[in-house]
């Protein structure tokens, strides 16, 4: 691996969760405000989480560390709905009561 | 649904635990086999009466200590014991200045000044020290910047004179020859070697 | 309130002082990279840079034990057993505290035999502290088990929090037990000492801050048990799942098989996970309370802790985990970056929060806020981004010049340190540090006014309850 090749692959590894948590939060807020527009936010933030792993496809890395990199993308995407369906369930009960 | 019963939560989180530590152990049980000295990775003390070198292996392409002939440390050929007691007597040094808090072992320490995984084998002494010095060997150009640091600076950072013996300087001499020999899976990269587009 | 509760603000008030030291400390050991020579065999690096990180461990730790001694009698719902034996371990810890800095500053080193570590320094990164005083922490844990252990049973009564709890506090005492020996070889020592550091940092003290915040939660937003004890769970399950083997990313360079550059990798990829998790949960708080609570500041550093989290310790460790990328960023600034947004991120922002809470109850102020905790909360924030975005440049330009380029010796070593964009970086980090500090002095100035006047409606009320107006 080349400087110029590591330095962008780790920024891109950066970009990579950055993104992810781009997504997380805002397809928090698109629940909260019932929003459209902050819902597509959301998605394109996980679009370009995937361009960024297509770009990462490219890099020196490994082919594993790229399986593994493709199988977390993968999995960033039902982690927000799930938790948010989970903490609405734990939630309802009590929210009934009061 | 089970998710909302804390329960189902505290099993799982009792067995992932449970099953990563049982992991942990059995891997554990190989490493310390392995990095014992005389283990796969980490040579016997022993290795300070040999030549260390460090060389790209294409085909775990990285690179790796190499032991090559007898090369006698400060003149003589240490023992079994004799080496086992400088290796002790070098890392009580590496702890009691307080080393760890300026250099890096292993990349691991504080990062002020440089990493001493392979600083056994740095050119450095060579192009610098041993002309500095006045010294004929390596070895004798180490032990006396470590005694006198202030009266052989290499640059505006300076490494303050901790009051390092004779005996205590030849024993840290001879960790770092034994340190260098360490197989670290290639860290630090290409030491000693300047990088062209490979 | 209990004697338990007292002897919590007692450590609050230990680790608020050790926090300034470790910021002191800190800002003298990052002058050295800008001024050379600075305090040159007065008060090295070695010695600022150890001060450092001994305060940051020893502050955040008196935090969470003063965490606990505030909510185990609320939860448990009778004052701790034990309590005057804790209350003379207290003064005992901050005793021992205090010999050994003099100790650090005023002797610092001493010769190569066993009665330097026993008496002076031990020369382990985190765990410098001489022998005679780990036994004394090893007693003020032992203490604190008891404390917990003893008032559940006593209670006849453990919750879910109190079982984790109960439990953590096995691993807690257990591996700072390596902090004594003193092995020749260096890969067994680094394989164990990172057992203790990173099972008590991503581990150990992970279970612990999240049973302090569950309790934190329960009380900041009252949210139900139920709610917090699954979480907490979850938050177990994920964090020792993945942290565990995790492990293994400080096994790629000390000698150990090179299996564990695929474990240690895989294990590390995953850890950002369990931490959006947590985020979407702060947010999904967020709106749930629409902001609404009587304790802002609390409220805010448990946010800035779920955010700093994340960031710290999810994008800015996975940017060099990779064991291809490791091979260049190990041991550069680029960790230091890394190290102080995580640190920041996952236990800094926790135990201020839980100070915050403990003033409100102790101060029976039914709101917090007030202009200066929003200071404080920005200066402190924006201090550490800069500290770690300045750093970050720094790493950056020594892993590409000192590694990537050069060949990692000393030549190279001193071509990273004087490149431009290092040097610059480091610059950046000194004026944010000062920052930082900034923001110190405001937050004590907070802690010790907040919540101590009265709102004309409080008065009022306490006026009509009959009580002082």
């Amino acid at each position: 691996m080349t400087a110029a090749q590591m330095l962008g692959t780790s920024l891109l590894l950066a970009l990579f969760v950055l993104l992810a948590g781009c997504y997380g939060v805002l397809y928090c807020l698109a629940r909260l405000r019932v929003s459209r527009l902050i819902g597509r936010a959301a998605g394109t933030a996980y679009v370009l989480q995937g361009l960024s792993a297509t770009l990462l496809a490219f890099s020196p890395l490994d082919f594993w560390w790229k399986a593994l990199l493709l199988a977390s993308f993968v999995a960033y995407l039902p982690i927000p709905p799930l938790t948010w369906r989970l903490l609405e369930n734990l939630h309802e009960p009590e929210e009934q009561h009061s | 649904m089970y998710a909302e019963d804390p329960a189902f939560w505290r099993a799982g989180a009792i067995s992932s635990t449970l099953v990563m530590l049982i992991v942990l152990a059995f891997l554990t049980v190989d490493s310390i086999a392995t990095i014992r000295p005389g283990g796969a990775n980490v040579p016997e003390y022993t290795v300070i009466n040999k030549e260390i070198r460090y060389e790209f292996d294409s085909e775990s392409s990285r690179y790796r200590p190499v032991i090559g002939a007898d090369q006698p440390l400060f003149g003589r050929v240490y023992s079994p014991e004799q080496a086992e007691k400088a290796m002790r007597l070098g890392k009580l040094v590496i702890q009691s200045r307080n080393c760890m808090n300026c250099h890096t072992f292993f990349g691991n320490g504080a990062y002020y000044a440089p990493d001493l995984t392979k600083a056994w084998l740095d050119p450095a002494w060579q192009q610098m020290w041993m002309p500095m010095t006045q010294a004929a060997t390596r070895e004798e150009a180490i032990a006396t910047f470590l005694m006198y640091p202030e009266k052989f600076p290499t640059w505006s950072r300076q490494m303050p004179n901790l009051k390092i013996t004779r005996e205590e300087a030849e024993a840290l001499v001879a960790y770092l020859k034994w340190m260098s020999a360490v197989e670290t899976n290639g860290f630090p990269i290409h030491f000693g070697h300047i990088q062209t587009n490979k | 309130m209990f004697r338990s509760q007292q002897l919590a603000l007692k450590y609050f008030a230990a680790a608020m002082t050790l926090f300034g030291i470790m910021i002191v400390a800190g800002l003298l050991a990052s002058t050295n990279y800008v001024q050379d020579g600075f305090l040159m065999n007065k008060l090295d690096f070695s010695v600022t840079k150890m001060l450092h990180i001994d305060t940051m461990i020893i502050w955040l730790l008196m935090g969470f034990i003063g965490a606990v001694y505030w909510f185990v009698p609320i939860e448990l719902e009778r004052e701790t057993v034990g309590i005057r034996l804790a209350e003379v371990m207290f003064w005992i810890f901050c005793a021992a505290v205090a010999v050994v800095a003099a100790v650090f500053i005023f002797v610092q080193y001493g010769p190569a035999t066993e009665m330097s570590l026993w008496f002076i320094n031990q020369g382990r990164k985190y765990v410098e502290a001489p022998r005679w005083a780990a036994i004394g922490i090893t007693l003020v844990v032992l203490v604190f088990i008891y404390n917990v252990v003893g008032t559940a049973i006593k209670a006849r009564r453990i919750t879910g929090i109190m079982g984790v709890l109960m439990v953590d506090l096995i691993p807690l005492f257990g591996l700072y037990l390596i902090a004594f020996p003193s092995m020749t070889n260096m890969s067994e020592d680094q394989y164990w000492w990172w057992w203790l550091v990173h099972l008590w940092v991503e581990a150990t003290w992970e279970i612990l801050i999240g049973c302090i915040m569950a309790l934190a939660l329960m009380q900041l937003l009252g949210t139900s048990r139920r709610i917090v004890e699954t979480w907490l769970y979850i938050e177990v399950a994920l964090v020792l799942g993945t942290g565990i083997l995790g492990l293994g990313h400080h096994y790629f360079w000390i000698g150990t098989p090179s299996y564990w550059l695929g474990i240690g990798g895989f294990f590390s990829a995953l850890e950002p996970l369990p931490l959006l998790g947590m985020v979407v949960h702060a947010v999904y708080d967020a709106g749930a309370h629409r902001m609404k609570t009587t304790n802002k500041p609390a409220f805010f550093w448990v946010m800035a802790e779920a955010f700093g989290n994340f960031i710290g310790g999810g994008v800015f460790g996975f940017m060099m985990t990779l064991p291809q990328i490791n091979l260049f960023t190990h041991g550069t600034q680029w960790t230091v970056s890394h190290g102080h947004f995580a640190f920041w991120g996952a236990y800094a922002c926790g135990v201020l929060a839980v100070i915050y809470l403990a003033l409100q109850k102790s101060r029976a102020a039914q709101q917090l806020d007030g202009a200066a905790w929003k200071w404080s909360f920005a200066l402190l924030n924006i201090g550490i981004l800069g500290m770690v975005g300045a750093l970050l440049v720094s790493g950056i330009a020594q892993a590409f010049y000192e590694r990537a380029m050069g060949g990692s010796t000393l030549q190279a070593f001193m071509e990273g340190q004087t490149n431009v964009w290092f040097v610059q970086g480091i610059v950046m980090r000194l004026v944010f540090g000062f920052v930082f500090a900034a923001g110190y002095v405001v937050l004590i100035y907070d802690l010790l006014t907040i919540g101590k006047k009265r709102t004309a409606t409080e008065a009022l009320q306490a006026r009509v309850a009959g009580g002082p107006a």
